[in-house]
């Protein structure tokens, strides 16, 4: 948050997370590597070097899968939003396993080449016209370079300098990479691999992502909130009923501009902020006003409902909303506010 | 020079420039356009390889910052109809991608069973 920059913020939650993270991807690799050689077997034999690289190889998919889950599941049901909390964490692991599964692959199969080993790897299968044989190195090098751009990009300072706008357009590439993470697998380890319990694994784990993400996407495109109505004076939109707003707790809004407005009932008075975190845009009208302050379901930004201030010594600003009450029903002037405007709030 | 060389040698020049970009814009341009990295250096080399990596966004947000011409609005309006959109173009690839791959896949029985071969015979002379 907005005070100096530090190079990770741990709190005792955080350590929580990722000490479970730490061990299932111990307990994942051990399985794979010590336990189950003979379910995952292949058709050939298979050495310990190319073990260890199919080993972390698996696991970074999966890992990728379950980060891809994390959002939608999210926003199908709130008990799964702990598992977004901490996720960037979660992806940052992901891209060092995806690494090592690159280095134990750099290390066997290109180690005695005479050429570069870069080199080597991105000249010694170009069959881009066949499916079978496809140069699915490739693949799995642009997803692991997506990955990398991702946790390089992971710290608070990024979201800050690049904006969340820019951050997350950013980390949309992750939808490609996971397409071309799929592709790398099917075209490449499953291409050999004779076990059904991979095959279906994989394939399994790929469609459920798919699955939820399209849940979602037919939930929300009635919008996820209440579309606005115009008022008879111009400029001011009906966003909702001063009814619909609970105490400590907010109501969305969609304007006809397509912004969304998170309408707030705090002692029974009502105010209007945007309804993107400064953070990374989460819902805050998902929130709820925790000791006076609106605080965002997906990281726990919180922000002062009357100015959309963070409280000191944090710096986060959203946008505020002129508001109004006409025969009980809730209208926000159309045009927001600059970030950190005070707005006195309207009894209700 | 081979098409593989050449990328490995322009992802090289890449690499040096976005160090140079680091070491400029995490000694001087940081400070000058964040608040809160002020007095905070240990987080520095934590963002470097990220400027390595993406230091034409970099610059590029750099000189909004400098120049004033960031524009806040944009800041707090997230690209929500892009996650559905995508999502939809996914539900088609990845399940066509898997599929075809699958079916791409050789028959171990289809295979010209392999032969054992005798080594040559020794001649007499």
């Amino acid at each position: 948050m907005s005070v100096k920059y530090i190079p990770v913020q741990w709190n005792p939650n955080k350590w929580v997370y990722d000490a479970i993270m730490v061990v299932a991807v111990a307990l994942f690799l051990w399985i794979f590597i010590f336990i189950a050689p003979d379910v995952l077997n292949h058709n050939r034999a298979i050495n310990p070097q190319i073990r260890n690289a199919r080993a972390f190889g698996a696991c970074a998919f999966f890992m990728l899968t379950i980060i891809l889950m994390i959002g939608p599941l999210a926003r199908l049901d709130t008990r799964f939003l702990p598992l977004l909390y901490n996720r960037r964490h979660f992806g940052v692991m992901a891209f060092f396993i995806a690494l090592t599964h690159a280095f134990f692959v750099l290390d066997w199969y290109f180690s005695f080449t005479p050429i570069n080993t870069y080199e080597a790897l991105l000249s010694s299968n170009t069959s881009v016209t066949r499916l079978r044989g496809f140069p699915f190195e490739w693949l799995g090098l642009f997803a692991l370079l997506v990955m990398g751009v991702m946790a390089l990009t992971s710290h608070d300072f990024w979201l800050k300098f690049l904006t969340p706008r820019v951050w997350k357009a950013l980390h949309f590439l992750v939808y490609p990479a996971y397409a071309a993470l799929v592709g790398h697998v099917a075209l490449g380890v499953l291409q050999d691999a004779q076990s059904p319990v991979m095959i279906a694994s994989f394939g399994a784990a790929a469609g459920v992502v798919v699955l939820l993400h399209v849940a979602v996407a037919l939930k929300e495109r009635g919008g996820g909130g209440d579309a606005a109505a115009e008022a008879g004076e111009p400029g001011w939109e009906q966003v909702c009923q001063a009814d619909d707003v609970r105490e400590g707790f907010g109501h969305i809004g969609i304007l006809a501009s397509g912004e969304r407005v998170a309408v707030f009932r705090q002692d029974g008075k009502l105010s209007a902020i945007s309804n993107a975190c400064a953070h990374q845009n989460g819902p805050l009208g998902e929130g709820r006003i925790i000791d006076c302050l609106v605080t965002c379901p997906w990281h726990g930004f919180q922000y002062d409902v009357t100015t959309g201030r963070s409280p000191a010594p944090f710096t986060e600003k959203v946008p505020t909303y002129d508001l109004k009450l006409v025969d009980g029903a809730v209208f926000v002037r159309s045009e927001a506010n600059p970030p950190g405007t005070y707005v006195e709030p309207v009894p209700a | 020079m081979t098409l593989a060389a050449l990328l490995v040698q322009l992802a090289g020049i890449w690499v040096w420039i976005g160090v140079a970009v680091a070491v400029v814009f995490l000694t001087i341009g940081v400070g000058r356009i964040d608040e809160d990295a002020r007095g905070a250096y240990v987080f520095r080399p934590l963002v470097a390889p990220g400027v390595i990596l993406i230091w034409p966004i970099v610059l590029w947000r750099w000189w909004l910052l400098e120049t004033g011409r960031d524009a806040w609005p944009l800041r707090h309006r997230p690209q929500r109809r892009f996650h559905g959109r995508a999502w939809m173009v996914m539900a088609v690839a990845v399940p066509l991608i898997f599929i075809a791959a699958m079916l791409a896949r050789q028959s171990q029985s289809d295979l010209t069973a392999p032969v054992l071969l005798s080594p040559p015979q020794e001649v007499s002379e």
